[in-house]
């Protein structure tokens, strides 16, 4: 089988390249075909000093058939599902040619996440953010980097306050929570409305009497 | 001193003319093909014997490839009908002997 070799030398290739900053390990000694990779977030972005990690399948048709990826860690970017995982890139889809290897893709994701293309979404609330209020985008993307993507070293800062989790303002959420209704109920109501802050909403007043009534419904 | 020669071995090596034969161009994988990542002076996955039987193929784009690599891209709809490299539609350029042969072939 010609995939197998060429995987294996991809592996050996990329076991000695230390430069790269990405590495492979095979999830089970005698499968070729199912990998892990591993990459640091780049510097200069919401995702600096993460290490994400990065499910690979490889097709029996390899490398004719681009290898299919998706993250593992948890990430907030308008490319990849902030559910899945699954990845929106154009390499991994029509544009893969059978130059590419397991860490030039790795490398593209990496790039990926230097510069998401927000036009062209995976995860559309996650675009909607980006596009809308780059900087309330940036927190999340760097709360979620801090929570799910650091090694190890899971500090008290980085204790889960679940509005930060969905990019919603926490004044929002105090507001209500100071008018008796739960904060879970609050979070999730605000989700489903897709409202994370107040700063571009024309008619304030108009949107919170909206909020009031879908969460009287919701706490009935 | 007078020697004999008792008996010799004759050792030849081949190379396929690639047509960059710059040694020392610094790319370590530059002998190799871009498809399946084995020398060209091996032979493809579907191969067992390297030489005449599993050739290369030049694009007028100057990529080479062993010829089986690159039918069996071109084969799949994926492809496009583009070099893997540069994903300029592929033309299989003729072959160009070198010039101190002088049975060029005529296009």
């Amino acid at each position: 089988m010609s995939r197998v070799k060429r995987i294996a030398k991809e592996l050996e290739e990329c076991r000695q390249d230390a430069q790269s900053g990405v590495s492979l390990r095979l999830n089970n000694e005698t499968d070729l075909t199912h990998l892990t990779g591993y990459f640091k977030g780049p510097p200069g972005t919401p995702y600096e000093k993460g290490t994400f990690q990065v499910d690979i399948n490889i097709p029996n048709e390899y490398p004719f058939k681009p290898p299919q990826m998706k993250f593992l860690t948890k990430i907030y970017h308008p490319n990849i599902s902030s559910v899945t995982g699954a990845i929106c890139l154009d390499i991994l889809k029509d544009a893969w040619t059978p130059i590419l290897t397991l860490k030039s893709s790795l490398i593209s994701l990496q790039s990926l996440l230097q510069s998401p293309e927000p036009s062209d979404p995976q995860d559309a609330e996650v675009a909607k953010h980006y596009i809308s209020n780059k900087v309330g985008f940036d927190e999340t993307a760097a709360y979620w980097t801090k929570l799910y993507a650091s090694d190890g070293e899971k500090d008290g800062q980085a204790a889960l306050s679940d509005s930060a989790l969905y990019g919603i303002d926490d004044e929002i959420v105090t507001q209500f929570e100071n008018m008796g209704f739960p904060r879970d109920k609050t979070i999730l109501v605000l989700r489903r409305m897709g409202i994370k802050s107040f700063n571009n909403v024309t008619n304030k007043g108009e949107t919170e009497n909206k909020i009031l009534e879908e969460l009287l419904k919701e706490c009935q | 001193m007078k020697v004999v020669v008792k008996n010799w071995h004759a050792i030849a090596q081949w190379k396929w003319d690639t047509g960059n034969n710059d040694a020392d161009d610094g790319d370590v994988e530059g002998d190799v093909c871009g498809i399946c990542r084995v020398p060209y002076e091996g032979c493809c996955p579907s191969c067992k014997v390297p030489g005449d039987d599993c050739p290369l193929i030049w694009g007028e784009c100057s990529h080479v490839f062993h010829m089986h690599c690159l039918l069996k891209w071109i084969g799949t709809a994926a492809s496009k009908q583009q070099c893997p490299m540069d994903r300029r539609p592929w033309v299989t350029a003729e072959r160009k002997v070198d010039a101190t042969t002088n049975s060029a072939p005529t296009p």
